[in-house]
């Protein structure tokens, strides 16, 4: 049987943490019993080249690991949008940056431009930006746990970075909430 | 259990892991205890995770000057007795293939993983390649036996690992430990709880007097017992054509003796050596023919090609050399064609073609770097199933 | 007086007498050599089965073949990579590696260089011809200048190694030179260098009488001994014949030695504190976060 899937990228360039994000949410999955598969593409430079982390969410295993059709798409670079824009799936939510990720190409889906970066700066580190996309994401797709989300984060970040991570992904988590209600009214 | 491999052993049974990260589990599970390895993309994770879990369970890693120290360094510590690992990549698989062919015929147990990434020459490091498959099994010069495995998820990299520890030291070969790039750096949830079961095999050592032993001779297996270095037997071993007493000779008689039982090793063990997964064979009229993250695009390919009505299934070679060659013929019985979806320029192919001889046989070759998609695979096996109607 | 109470040395308790007859050519130099190891591990009491030799391709790498031991005849240029292994993986072994100056110098010179830096307990004993013998008598990086070989008809016109000096540059804790014609010194180098707890890199001038010697008409093999005294290495008989020395002269004896951490046991140190950590930290259930 083919597996029913749920496939999320995380797209922006080098540096950005997206594959820690990305591997957060997969711990996160993990522990409540989804089969996972987490994969990166990245270019020979390890800072500011494309780069990817895609997430294929499953309660099976998962057969082919790769994205082929994405559900989620999270934009915290303008550099991931060509990339990955032949990837989404027909109704597809894109969550992009507004400041680093401004204007996307038209097509099927459902955007939700959110400050991730620029909330991060003002919790004091815009390198929290992934943690912020991440509370984001987990508050619109309502795939995880935001206990077991939390309990990753703690899991996966050093002592003294532990409080601004925390709260990045509780701002994003508002975030998401406050895109999730005016998607309800709007639409 | 002591200390160490308790640190070592899963707390929980399931684990989200990296393909490199289950190889560097599998080898400690398997009681692997040296590693020598040189940097490279796409491998260097299996060095960097045993460079911490080799001392703590009183092995040795080593980072070598190159990519032949390293396989020196593996063979010279498997020569002193104990199981011994190095991974690599296409260039530096290239680099030690002068030396697999010594210790394949010198008979030194050592495991080779190779993560392939596209090529010729430094080619793509980052992006994968299914392109060694061919110089896995004809890589060193002359003629010699080997052994490669190609496990597809992460989990069977962990299996395959400990298989190709076990393989090693049971028939005194180098394997080789053949994954894809997407494989080695995927992470996947994988279940670590039930691998009790799998074999730990010892290589048999040599025993009785010193006079009666030959360290080449067949023995009722073709497998000859090794001599422990400091155990008294006192032998030599090169990579010079030897005789059954392991010194050089260039005797024609003694040479396709020796030579003749060491190209035949494996003929009387295909049922422990092969290994192969077949999924909706028994009535399908294209069978895909894949390994790693191409076999893994080929069953979900499947369903999607059985939902147009197309009867499509898969052969995946896990040991792909020696090749399953019977196993395949029974797979292909009733097929009226053959796909095989590859990320080279054709090679499992042409094994293919050779074992299936005067069959159709179809090919997916991809050496951009882009992994071949289900959807790719679904339409091509469609196209053949209508072809033939 | 001191009464020596050790067994006298007869090397045939040290050689594999059913592969006599050697192959070496008559005259050559490296069965001087061989003699002068086996001699040295006779002193030192060295047990043949604790005792591993490694060798590459060439006339040097053939002479593990001649020796009881634990031998193993590797590929060309790699034996101190095999060895490395092998020492590291057995450490209760005594390894020695037997090589030529193009399997040590040419082909294999990236080993040789961090074999030399990373100072793991084994002895290197490079037999230096000057010469690729078994090949035909092609130049190599020691070959002297001007000298003819198959390959440099016109006389080698390229500057040849100084092995040791090169050793020494790379950091070898222990570099020593010996002359073939001086069989007790060269006993007492090679004793030296197996005593040595480090890497040890003890190059040998050993002639090739019957390629090299011809093909440049150094005479016989006795003469060429004799030049090793009179005019090629005359250092090596600084205290013992006064001759005057010539520029390109090869100084001989123990050339450097220091104490410095042996990578074996450094690494093992090392390894056994990891653990030590590892368990403490299991024993006080401190919960370690994810690698």
């Amino acid at each position: 049987m083919r597996d029913a899937r749920l496939e999320i990228r995380i797209g922006g360039t080098g540096g950005q943490g997206l594959i820690l994000c990305a591997r957060m949410l997969a711990d996160a999955l993990c522990a409540r019993g989804k089969r996972v598969a987490q994969s990166q593409t990245y270019e020979p430079t390890s800072r500011g080249g494309f780069c990817n982390s895609d997430l294929v969410i499953s309660d099976v295993e998962v057969d082919f690991p790769l994205t082929t059709a994405l559900d989620y798409l999270v934009l915290l670079d303008r550099l991931a949008v060509k990339p990955s824009w032949p990837l989404l799936k027909p109704g597809a939510m894109v969550i992009a940056d507004t400041r680093l990720c401004p204007k996307l190409p038209e097509g099927d889906y459902r955007a939700r431009h959110l400050p991730l970066s620029r909330t991060g700066i003002e919790l004091g580190s815009e390198r929290v930006a992934n943690i912020v996309a991440l509370g984001a994401l987990a508050a619109l797709a309502g795939i995880c746990e935001r206990e077991a989300l939390e309990q990753a984060v703690r899991a996966e970040t050093p002592k003294s970075f532990l409080d601004l991570n925390l709260d990045a992904l509780a701002a994003g988590y508002r975030l998401g909430e406050q895109a999730t209600s005016i998607a309800r009214v709007t639409q | 259990m002591n200390a160490a491999d308790k640190a070592l052993s899963p707390k929980a049974a399931v684990h989200l892991i990296s393909g490199n990260h289950a190889c560097a589990l599998g080898a400690i599970a398997a009681g692997c205890r040296f590693f020598a390895g040189y940097p490279i993309t796409p491998s260097s994770e299996v060095a960097e995770r045993l460079s911490r879990m080799l001392p703590e369970v009183g092995g040795v890693f080593v980072q070598m000057e190159d990519e032949i120290a390293s396989i020196a360094a593996v063979i010279g510590a498997s020569m002193g007795g104990v199981k011994a690992l190095t991974a690599t990549s296409g260039p530096g698989f290239s680099l030690k293939q002068e030396n697999i062919g010594y210790a394949a015929g010198a008979e030194i147990p050592c495991v080779i993983v190779n993560v392939m990434r596209g090529g010729p020459s430094t080619g793509m490091p980052t992006r994968p390649a299914q392109g060694d498959i061919m110089q896995a099994r004809w890589g060193s010069h002359g003629d010699y036996p080997i052994i490669a495995l190609a496990p597809a998820s992460v989990r069977e990299i962990y299996d395959e690992t400990i298989r190709a520890f076990d393989l090693a030291e049971t028939y005194r070969t180098p394997v080789v430990l053949l994954y894809d790039q997407v494989i080695a750096q995927l992470t996947e949830t994988v279940d670590l709880g039930d691998t009790e079961g799998l074999m730990r095999a010892e290589r048999k050592w040599a025993s009785g007097p010193r006079e009666a032993y030959q360290p080449y001779a067949s023995g009722d297996d073709g497998i000859p017992a090794m001599s422990r270095p400091g155990a008294g037997y006192r032998v030599h071993t090169t990579g010079l054509n030897h005789a059954e007493n392991g010194f050089p000779t260039q005797n024609p008689e003694a040479v396709a003796r020796n030579l003749g039982r060491l190209l035949a090793k494996f003929d009387r063990h295909h049922d422990t050596i092969d290994s192969w997964q077949t999924l909706s064979c028994d009535d399908a009229e294209v069978l895909i023919v894949a390994i790693g993250i191409s076999a893994r695009a080929a069953a979900r390919a499947l369903d999607i090609a059985r939902a147009r009505g197309v009867r499509a299934g898969l052969f995946r070679p896990i040991t792909l050399w020696p090749f399953p060659e019977k196993a395949l013929r029974e797979a292909a019985a009733k097929a009226r064609a053959v796909l095989v979806p590859e990320m080279n320029a054709g090679q499992l192919s042409l094994e293919v073609e050779r074992i299936l001889g005067g069959k159709r046989v179809d090919a997916i070759h991809r050496y951009n770097g882009d992994p071949i998609t289900p959807a790719e695979i679904a339409q091509r096996a469609e196209a053949l199933a209508k072809e033939k109607k | 007086m001191i009464v020596d109470s050790a067994p006298a040395f007869d090397v045939r308790d040290y050689l594999r007498l059913e592969m006599m007859p050697h192959f070496l050519c008559p005259g050559c130099g490296h069965g001087i050599a061989l003699r002068a190891l086996l001699w040295a591990i006779h002193e030192l009491g060295i047990d043949k089965d604790k005792l591993a030799v490694v060798s590459g391709i060439g006339c040097a790498g053939r002479l593990s073949a001649y020796i009881d031991a634990n031998t193993f005849h590797v590929t060309h240029g790699r034996p101190l990579a095999y060895a490395t292994g092998l020492a590291l993986a057995r450490p209760d072994l005594h390894v020695v590696v037997i090589t030529g100056d193009g399997d040590c110098l040419a082909i294999g010179g990236n080993h040789l260089i961090h074999a030399c830096r990373r100072n793991l307990k084994l002895t290197c004993l490079m037999l230096n011809n000057e010469v690729y013998g078994m090949t035909g008598g092609q130049v190599s990086p020691t070959t002297s200048e001007s000298r003819l070989t198959t390959t440099t008809p016109l006389g080698n016109s390229e500057p040849n190694f100084d092995a040791c000096a090169l050793a020494a540059a790379a950091g070898a804790s222990f570099v020593g030179r010996e002359v073939t014609h001086h069989v007790p010194k060269l006993k007492e180098l090679i004793r030296a260098g197996l005593e040595h707890p480090g890497f040890a890199f003890v190059e040998v001038l050993s002639d090739c009488t019957e390629i090299f010697g011809r093909k440049n008409e150094l005479g016989s093999s006795a003469e060429m001994v004799l030049r090793q005294k009179s005019e090629l290495r005359p250092s090596a008989y600084r205290d013992t014949v006064d001759t005057p020395f010539r520029s390109n002269d090869l100084p001989t004896g123990i050339l450097t030695k220091t104490e410095r951490p042996e990578y074996g046991m450094a690494y093992r140190k090392a390894a056994a504190a990891q653990r030590a950590n590892t368990a403490a930290r299991a024993s006080a259930g401190v919960n370690e976060r994810k690698a």
